[in-house]
């Protein structure tokens, strides 16, 4: 082929006229046989078709994923930002890619960055799901002992691993979380700019956060000048910060190197979620404790006599409706910080003596009535340790297997509660739905105990099981107490919203974009403690949800950059 | 390879080894390694390095293969062995070291005559070569080719290895036969093969590689026109810098922007800076050039006998590791601050470089396996090119 350089494997002449010369040893003809056949296996027959399937037949992709790793491959020619919504599996695609490079002997040393909080989870899932034996650095021999290393931007970027990362020609670059190499002036962008790489996919689910800079800034790590200087860039496709011009012109340049699917697009079915709330009828006990509390939260906020600030205060009123168990710990605490002389201290005395006289717990009682009546896998989520502990004797108690699931938990130690809970447990009650990584599709009950008042807490928490994979509906039973604080904020934050109907990823948007996610929680308790009567609070937190549910209407007639781009 | 294929692979794989089948099932089946096999995909070369030192008996290794992943048996652990399971893949490369160089002599049944003259019957020496053909670019595309060389009457066939199929083959040759002689080497009968596939590549489509060079060709047009605009907005900054400087207080120091740190003072004529912008160049010049002893004492590194051949040297696995594990950075050479961003040149060169090595058009051939066959019978030798083009 003229002007193509031919290299011919020459290796094998000597090894054969060694052979020769000794006669021997020869091999097996039948081996000889099944290394062509193995070869026939292998030998990619097509420039274009995507191989890497038939290795992964346990793995079914979507079609948008199947056509993305495509298109990367065909059209972009390895060098991609993929730029899914959230909750369509970007990490499907750059798995399928990977492999895709990896079985053609196009790519073996494979880096891949990502924060550190996601090491282990792309380490496992590229092993289990795709067969790349990837792992996860912790020592530095590893940058070259092994082929695919995932590792932490910031790891990476400091010496001694620098040195050994700007000196590897790396095959496939792989970045996830991209968007976090917006701003060209950072020492990580720095950083990756330096880096040795033949194919390259920067991951994001959102690719402009604020400025169209930015999205310049990742395509420049990819393909430096693709969209010009950043100054023709601005004069050609930049209105204002956030606007873009010559919108057509953008998205067929856009087109060539970023991929972006959209829920919207359809072609993935997400299963439908089913909210239930569960109002409970307090004892009379339980509802005398809860109006002490109540006024006692009230007096100290305003009168301050008692020294507390007002977020142990709101606490102390959020965890009498969790469980008592959690209430006392707090108002124990606040006795002993009390001076020896308040009369703090004995009103104080005086919950914990209401606190004694209740027998029962109806929510919990609730909660396994509930349990009993799913008989299946079931995840209940609370804010509170106190409470996680109570319900894990409560349930055994009354039979019911369950094991316990916190943030703090070591990366094994979740590892292993969530195995417990796949095979051995019925129940896992978890405080805090963190713990980025946890995938646990084959539950598809959730138990909201109690209410975190920041929506996207509550979002977190479903999303822990509403996800791709989720093979079945998801149920979620809120509970809630009635006549307490708690019933309002369900109402009217999660009912009036719609929060739970929201699709995956929406409320993602609203909240970052809005940016209100300080504010609300923090409007939320100056309503609560200001408010005068039930009703001016019932008025004021239903302005409230409108307000948000306003926003909400706003952001789908508007949608800014890069949906605009793509229309 | 569906995972009847994959079946039977193995259970060839096996067999070729004289394996020991404890249990076969439909789904399943149960295998007690040989040594052989345990020391190719038995992943423990630690236990193998210690049995052999310490000259033990050795547990064979018993491994359950199972073909269908929702039928996995429950009362044993078991793999689910598919074309992309690593296991599998390592079967792969064991076959190949044990089926790499074969002898093999035709077997035909004596005729009659043959038999009652006892007259030896002449055997014909081929050397048979199996080749993959790659053609790569930021893609790959991969052609089989199987040649055969006859190098008693030097001449080249193709498809040799399917007409090899057909004979009956044995590893010793025959009563009352005997080999004619090699008129020419292996290394003639690659250069025959060699040939022979320059002018099949000369045939074959070669539109994919035109198209490669295109696109490597705009590529770097893009990146030539970038770094262009870069470096004038560089100089155009520095010079607007230079004047700031001369305009500013002459004793001191003035930082500048980027990758050149500080510069050596702000000088008073323009000239100075000019020389000052010109040591630049040969600062980054010499921390190339320590990168680039750094990165040859790694590739002197690398370049290391690999633990297979330490090993069948006789050597300890240990005494490799000390010799060959990668050293940890002693905390005081650790330096943070020694940070040095790429220069605009530099950079360009590095993206330039990138662009070759994803678009550049090149093939490779390698070889798969060979052997010779002395043959009684002569494959078809029709002109070795026009057919078996498989595209």
């Amino acid at each position: 082929m003229p002007n193509v350089p031919v290299s011919f494997d020459a290796d094998w002449m000597d090894l054969l006229n060694e052979r020769m010369k000794q006669d021997g040893p020869w091999d097996k003809w039948e081996l000889f046989q099944l290394t062509l056949e193995a070869e026939e296996a292998m030998a990619i027959r097509e420039f274009d078709q995507l191989q890497c399937l038939q290795y992964l037949p346990t793995l079914q992709p979507f079609p948008h994923q199947l056509q993305t790793a495509e298109r990367v491959l065909n059209e972009m020619r390895g060098r991609a930002i993929l730029a899914d919504e959230v909750g369509l599996g970007k990490t499907i695609e750059a798995g399928l890619i990977m492999k895709e490079y990896m079985i053609r002997g196009l790519a073996k040393k494979i880096l891949i960055l990502v924060p550190a909080s996601l090491v282990i989870q792309w380490t496992k899932e590229l092993n289990q799901k795709f067969g790349i034996p990837a792992v996860a650095q912790k020592k530095e021999y590893m940058w070259r002992q092994y082929d695919v290393v995932v590792a932490s931007i910031d790891t990476a970027k400091r010496d001694p691993h620098r040195r050994h990362v700007l000196d590897i020609d790396y095959d496939m670059l792989i970045i996830d979380e991209a968007h976090k190499l917006k701003n060209k002036k950072t020492r990580n962008y720095q950083f990756v700019k330096e880096i040795r790489k033949k194919y390259c996919l920067l991951l994001t689910a959102t690719p402009i956060q604020n400025e169209m800079d930015e999205l310049y800034n990742l395509i420049n790590l990819l393909k430096p000048g693709h969209l010009g200087h950043t100054s023709s860039f601005s004069t050609t496709y930049v209105e204002g910060k956030r606007q873009a011009k010559n919108n057509e012109q953008l998205k067929t340049e856009l087109d060539k190197v970023m991929i972006r699917n959209r829920r919207s697009d359809g072609g993935v079915h997400f299963t439908s979620r089913r909210v239930q709330s569960i109002p409970i009828e307090l004892s009379p006990e339980e509802a005398a404790l809860y109006q002490g509390v109540t006024r006692f939260v009230k007096e100290q906020y305003h009168t301050g006599s008692g020294g507390y600030n007002s977020l142990a205060l709101i606490t102390l009123q959020r965890e009498v409706c969790s469980s008592r168990e959690a209430a006392f710990l707090t108002l124990y605490n606040m006795h002993q910080r009390a001076a020896e002389d308040s009369p703090v201290r004995a009103e104080i005395m005086e919950l914990v003596e209401m606190i004694k006289k209740i027998e029962s717990h109806s929510k919990a009682a609730k909660a396994v009535e509930l349990i009993q009546q799913i008989n299946d896998k079931v995840i209940i989520f609370t804010e509170y340790r106190a409470t996680q502990n109570y319900l894990q004797k409560y349930l055994h108690d009354h039979g019911i297997t369950s094991v316990p699931f916190r943030g703090g938990f070591k990366r094994s130690k979740k590892d292993w509660m969530t195995e417990l809970f796949q095979n051995r447990a019925q129940v896992l009650i978890a405080t805090e739905a963190g713990g980025e990584g946890i995938n646990l599709q084959f539950c598809n009950q959730v138990i909201n105990y109690d209410m975190p008042w920041n929506p996207m807490r509550v979002e977190q928490r479903i999303g822990r099981v509403h996800r791709l994979g989720q093979q079945r509906d998801v149920h979620i039973y809120n509970l809630s107490t009635v006549g307490t604080i708690e019933e309002h904020i369900l109402q009217l934050l999660y009912e009036k919203i719609d929060l739970f109907e929201m699709v995956i990823g929406e409320l993602d948007d609203i909240v970052e974009r809005l940016n209100l996610k300080q504010s609300l929680e923090e409007n939320l308790i100056s309503i609560i403690m200001d408010s005068s009567s039930e009703k001016e609070m019932a008025l004021k937190l239903d302005n409230m949800g409108q307000a948000i549910r306003a926003m909400r209407l706003a952001r789908k007639t508007k949608e800014p950059l890069p949906e605009t781009a793509e229309q | 390879m569906n995972q009847q294929r994959v079946r039977k692979y193995v259970e060839q794989y096996l067999s070729a080894f004289s394996s020991h089948i404890m249990e076969t099932h439909p789904d399943f089946l149960t295998v007690k390694l040989p040594v052989e096999v345990d020391k190719d995909i038995g992943n423990r070369p630690f236990y193998w390095s210690w049995v052999e030192k310490m000259n033990l008996p050795y547990q064979p290794l018993v491994l359950t293969f199972c073909f269908d992943p929702d039928r996995m048996p429950d009362d044993r652990r078991a793999e689910h062995l598919h074309l992309g399971a690593a296991r599998l893949q390592q079967i792969f490369q064991s076959t190949r070291k044990h089926g790499s160089f074969v002898c093999m002599y035709e077997t035909l049944p004596q005729t009659r005559a043959q038999a009652s003259s006892r007259q030896s019957v002449p055997l014909v020496p081929w050397l048979g070569v199996n080749w993959k053909v790659s053609f790569i670019c930021d893609k790959k595309r991969d052609l089989i080719l199987h040649f055969g060389v006859n190098l008693h009457q030097p001449h080249i066939v193709r498809d040799f290895y399917p007409f090899l199929l057909q004979r009956q083959l044995a590893p010793s040759i025959p009563d009352y036969h005997y080999t004619l002689d090699r008129r020419i080497t292996i290394s003639q009968a690659f250069a025959m093969m060699e040939a022979e596939i320059r002018r099949i590549l000369a045939q074959e489509d070669q539109t994919w590689a035109a198209a490669a060079k295109q696109r490597l060709e705009e590529e770097l047009q893009i990146l030539e026109a970038y770094y262009r605009e870069l470096e004038e907005r560089q100089r155009r900054t520095a010079d607007d810098g230079n004047e700031a400087a001369n305009e500013a207080d002459k004793g001191g120091d003035e930082l500048q922007d980027g990758h050149s740190g500080k510069s050596t003072g702000s000088a008073s004529s323009a000239a100075d800076n000019v020389e000052s912008a010109a040591a630049e160049p040969n600062g980054s010049l010499n921390l190339l050039l320590e990168q680039e002893t750094e990165r040859q004492t790694t590739a002197i590194q690398a370049v290391s006998p690999s633990l297979e051949e330490h090993r069948s040297a006789g050597g300890r696995i240990l005494d490799f590791l000390r010799a060959n594990s990668f050293q940890e950075t002693p905390r005081e050479k650790i330096d943070q601050t020694e940070w040095v961003a790429s220069t605009p040149e530099e950079e360009k060169r590095r993206r330039m470089e990138e662009m070759r090595w994803q678009y550049e058009p090149r093939i490779s051939v390698q070889f798969i396996n060979g052997g010779l066959f002395y043959l009684q019978s002569a494959p078809p030798s029709a002109p070795p090119h026009g057919n078996g083009r498989k595209m």
